[in-house]
């Protein structure tokens, strides 16, 4: 009797649901992608509370250095020389949307004083709200996560 | 002599197809940046307001100093001390107002601790810390002198 040869066993690694799988992972990162305004790096504070941000807030950020960028959320953030500018910034935007709110993004480790000024500014630009941007504390052994002491 | 054509593959190459998808998924991976999204609120009084007239000894004053020092009502205290501290004087004074003061050369960064500590005396003491002022410089030297 005859035998029916062996099927060839087929020696190759199944790529057709790779491009499936890249597709998918491009969607993925399509969707989660955002642009930011501001790329100023900064070390930010962190907080426990923390809320979320609206969409299309102006920024404001403060380096170490005390360097100001400012954004009114709609386009990149450009350098201004002081508090005084931030204040006629501030006021643009506030007469152009009065309940626009203020994103305040300084690091962690800046003087006071450029932060006052930067706040008197928007207090007086009639600002509603402002966030203070921060990361989320991490919570020690001991529970209360706070930093205290320096 | 009849020459024999080689078969045509009647399919779409498609064997490319994961090396352009992979570059793409290479392009976004460098180009995305997982920002910051979050942070505290700090609302301001609205604009009709008069500023609240709060005497100086009525409320409780937290200064902060460069380093992260702390001192409160002129007694220096650790940042977890604070809401102990506070709430003897908010179960008399539910409205007692708390003025953070942070000097000029104090960093940003305990200014913000200490706000987030007052933020969260509704968990920690079971009281809600309701008046929270953080005055300027200038509005120090308007309304205090």
């Amino acid at each position: 009797m005859r035998l029916k040869a062996r099927s060839v066993q087929n020696t190759g690694i199944p790529t057709a649901s790779m491009a499936d799988i890249a597709f998918l992972l491009i969607i993925f990162f399509m969707v989660t992608i955002s642009f930011e305004v501001d790329k100023t790096s900064v070390t930010l504070p962190e907080t426990n509370i923390r809320l979320e941000i609206p969409k299309q807030a102006a920024y404001v950020s403060i380096t170490e250095n005390g360097q100001i960028r400012v954004s009114s959320g709609e386009e990149i953030s450009v350098p201004v020389p002081g508090p005084d500018e931030v204040l006629s910034f501030a006021a643009g935007v506030v007469q152009a949307d009065p309940t626009k709110p203020f994103v305040l993004k300084a690091d962690k480790e800046v003087p006071y004083q450029y932060v006052d000024g930067v706040v008197d500014s928007l207090k007086q630009a009639k600002a509603q709200v402002i966030y203070l941007l921060s990361m989320q504390d991490t919570v020690d052994d001991g529970g209360d996560g706070d930093e205290s002491g320096g | 002599m009849k020459i024999k054509k080689p078969p045509v593959s009647d399919e779409i190459p498609t064997s490319s197809m994961a090396d352009i998808a992979f570059l793409l998924i290479i392009y976004f991976m460098v180009t995305t940046t997982f920002a910051a999204t979050r942070g505290l609120d700090f609302s301001l009084p609205p604009e009709d307001d008069t500023p609240p007239m709060v005497e100086k000894e009525e409320a409780v004053l937290i200064e902060i100093q460069s380093g992260g020092v702390f001192v409160v009502d002129q007694q220096t205290m650790q940042l977890s001390e604070i809401l102990d501290y506070l709430k003897p004087k908010l179960e008399r004074n539910p409205k007692k107002p708390v003025i953070i003061r942070p000097q000029p050369d104090a960093q940003y960064g305990y200014m913000v601790n200490v706000f987030d500590e007052l933020r969260q005396a509704e968990s920690k003491i079971g009281m809600k810390v309701d008046n929270i002022s953080i005055p300027t410089q200038r509005e120090i030297e308007m309304f205090w002198f």
